[in-house]
């Protein structure tokens, strides 16, 4: 237990100096390519969240802990990657080539083969209880104090309406937008003019000063608030969020649904973005889960890399944590329509960027991925790990006042070999 | 390991399906994916989910066991030259393999790299010249034999080609693919001549934004009249495998569907379909849900089949006697069983 019980503001826990400097010269060497908003960017010392998230449950064994040849391994071979002795699924030729920017997680035991809860356990890093998702820690924590866009934005055609932030304040929770076009209503109505929204908006103020005084009223005044905030933010980026891709990135990413997605989570990312999730679906494999996976992965690979060759072309990767995973794997057993079902015992994942150390494989399963072998981790010490990747700790309490509420499982710790 | 004996000689007895019995069977310890029969019917062959190929004397009993090892992932489709002396397998790994069919230990006489991405059929023609493959390149592959050379490509699948044949005329090839795409290309020319679009033997599942179609076998019928394709109908849910399972019969003629065979008491998929001398279907099939699989017995243009053998598991692949007196039947659960459609000796 590293439970610290005493008032320990997570503001004070943040360390930016040492990251300022680096990435300050990084910025002027990169200055021919940057845009001043990614420069700015850079110069501030900001770091990102970016989530990919592949809904379902990814197959452990198509992608990151092949088993060629063994009982359950399927009818996929294992590549070589970048990063000798690595093996992965030859599912991902394209991360292949880049495994010496990204880590693997083989022994995640996440004891749950629900969907909701696997989901839960692997935002939450608890499996229990009402904690903020880890996008809304890092929006919290992360986020400049003048944000240009929502600091948590979650690029999904679908996805449950979940109580993200829970304790935390209501402008860090997430924020859907579906899929590559601004929300319905963004735009100010035409016979609302300029002036009339400006006094509507101070009359708006005027009543939440009054209400706020009331006992409890200011959480959900601050809710209403950080609504508007929130569209006001949107609108000022409509343009960002209706960009049609260049015929280059559409190429480069793919013209499917998540590759446009991808490239508006590149551009909310370089224009200052603090959390972006964006959502794969169509994982969950009962049914046929070569031919899908070959389909899903074959969408999922190029489009990934593409993105996180843009992300470290403009010189973000060293500040922007990048996660694949899913709320579990798949079984070993392949049952009878070929298809694999739901399985929380060995589940892997894909971590890179800022603070993780590139290139390592942590844990393993048995000769089948039937079970953890070695290094045996749940997403309570994944949890862990975001955060001290990020230069936040995650032993320290949440800054809520009159409670103590540490920001990781104080049961849990980092993955110490995975941090740089 | 089954003990059952050799089955007995083929008797003089009428055909009659509703007396169906087991006469031989086969036990393996992992997944089967397909069977067939050499065309002697000497040897019963499956495929597995452990990257070999199994070879079982008829009349052997499961001591008979030969393993072909060679490919590096799973093989669902086999093929014979027509005296029965070369196997053709397709192999996930990308490679057709050449096998000696009775070899006492089979080693592979050829690798051919055939495509990029699974080699998902092949199929000789009737002289055993000539070899046609589908592979996950969206190319169809046109091989002369023995010499394994690549003849003609022909381009025209934008998804994922399932199953290649030749028509009984041997001028033209029929060609299914994912979406249920049948195409007739000209083997001469390579040209593809018509299309139709099977989309009822396809679904696009709105929820998990994924296809679900293709054909799991394919056959013409001896005049080449009818393009004969099991799969499965009406997707609900593609990533729980719930449709249901169906025969196509497509008039080759006026390239249009004919008959649809589907029997609604059962979800999932048709894996194996052949035609019986007598005029009838035997088809082969999957469950979803439950764990019985299923042999039906249709004649065509009726409504349900006039006879279901219920399996113990999923069946995954069918193949036929040229007499058809016998059939064999590779399922899930590792069992290859012989049947025999005759009353009991």
């Amino acid at each position: 237990m590293r439970r610290d019980t005493g008032c320990h503001r997570i503001d004070h826990a943040l360390s930016r100096r040492g990251f300022l400097a680096g990435t300050a010269a990084g910025a002027a060497a990169m200055g021919g390519v940057l845009t001043p908003a990614q420069a700015d960017q850079l110069q501030s010392g900001q770091k990102r969240l970016l989530q990919v998230f592949l809904q379902g449950g990814f197959s452990q064994f198509e992608t990151f802990d092949p088993k060629p040849g063994t009982k359950y391994g399927g009818p996929f071979r294992q590549i070589e990657t970048s990063v000798p002795g690595m093996m992965i699924c030859e599912l991902l030729p394209h991360m292949a080539t880049r495994m010496h920017k990204l880590s693997i997680i083989r022994s995640i035991n996440l004891r749950t083969n629900d969907h909701g809860k696997g989901r839960l356990f692997m935002e939450k890093g608890r499996n229990v209880g009402e904690f903020p998702y880890v996008g809304s820690v890092a929006a919290k924590y992360l986020a400049p104090p003048n944000p240009t866009l929502p600091t948590y934005l979650h690029i999904t055609t679908r996805g449950l309406s979940d109580n993200t932030n829970a304790f935390l304040e209501a402008q860090h929770a997430q924020m859907k937008l579906p899929g590559t076009k601004a929300p319905d209503n963004l735009a100010r109505p035409d016979k609302l003019t300029v002036e009339a929204a400006r006094r509507r908006a101070d009359f708006r103020a005027q009543l939440n000063e009054r209400f706020s005084g009331g006992k409890g009223q200011s959480a959900f005044t601050e809710t209403f608030d950080s609504s508007f905030e929130m569209a006001e933010r949107l609108m000022s980026q409509k343009g960002l969020l209706e960009a049609e891709p260049s015929g280059k990135d559409l190429e480069r990413y793919g013209s499917h649904p998540f590759g446009r997605r991808c490239v508006l989570a590149r551009n909310l990312l370089q224009n200052g973005a603090t959390v972006v999730k964006v959502t794969h679906h169509g994982y969950d494999t009962h049914a046929e889960n070569f031919n899908f996976h070959l389909e899903q992965l074959g969408e999922f690979d190029q489009t990934f890399c593409m993105l996180l060759d843009d992300i470290e072309a403009t010189g973000m990767l060293d500040s922007t944590l990048i996660m694949v995973y899913s709320e579990f794997g798949r079984t070993p057993k392949i049952n009878q329509r070929y298809g694999r079902d739901h399985w929380g015992a060995s589940v892997s994942m894909a971590l890179g960027g800022a603070g993780i150390k590139p290139g390592v494989t942590v844990g393993a399963t048995n000769k089948e991925g039937t079970e953890v072998s070695d290094r045996e981790v749940d997403a309570g010490h994944l949890f862990h790990t975001y955060f001290s990747a990020l230069g936040i700790d995650p032993t320290a309490d949440h800054n809520v006042p009159g409670k103590s509420i540490p920001i990781g499982d104080p049961a849990k710790s980092s993955i110490k070999e995975l941090l740089v | 390991m089954s003990n059952r004996p050799a089955p007995p000689p083929l008797p003089d007895d009428p055909i009659d399906v509703k007396q169906s019995h087991v006469v031989a069977e086969f036990q393996h310890d992992v997944a089967l994916t397909t069977c067939r029969l050499d065309p002697q019917a000497r040897f019963a062959f499956a495929g597995a989910e452990d990257f070999n190929v199994y070879r079982w004397s008829v009349d052997g009993g499961n001591e008979s066991k030969t393993v072909f090892s060679g490919h590096e992932s799973w093989v669902r489709c086999l093929d014979f030259s027509p005296d029965g002396e070369r196997l053709y397998t397709a192999g996930y790994d990308d490679r057709i393999g050449v096998w000696d069919t009775a070899a006492a230990k089979p080693k592979p006489l050829e690798m051919i790299e055939a495509h990029k991405g699974w080699v998902r059929w092949v199929k000789v023609n009737r002289d055993g010249t000539r070899l046609v493959s589908c592979g996950n390149d969206n190319l169809i592959k046109l091989w002369s034999l023995p010499d394994g050379k690549l003849i003609q490509e022909f381009r025209g699948h934008e998804r994922h080609p399932y199953a290649v044949l030749f028509h009984p005329d041997e001028q033209r090839l029929a060609s299914f693919d994912l979406m249920g795409n049948i195409k007739e290309w000209d083997i001469a020319s390579g040209k593809e001549l018509r299309s139709f679009e099977a989309k009822f033997m396809w679904g696009f599942d709105q929820k998990f934004r994924a296809d679900m179609g293709g054909a799991r076998d394919m056959i013409f019928s001896e005049d080449g009249k009818t393009l004969i394709v099991a799969g499965l109908t009406n997707v609900t849910n593609a990533f729980a495998g719930v449709h249901n399972p169906m025969i196509l019969l497509f008039n080759w003629e006026n390239f249009e569907p004919q008959h649809k065979l589907t029997d609604a008491s059962y979800k999932g998929m048709s894996w194996g379909v052949r035609t019986h001398p007598e005029g009838f279907l035997a088809a082969v099939g999957a469950p979803q849900g439950g764990s019985k699989g299923a042999i039906w017995f249709w004649k065509p243009g009726e409504e349900k089949p006039f006879h279901t053998v219920t399996l113990s598991h999923c069946g995954r692949g069918l193949d036929m006697t040229a007499d058809g007196r016998r059939i064999a039947v590779a399922q899930f659960d590792g069992l290859l069983k012989i049947y025999q459609l005759t009353r009991k000796s």
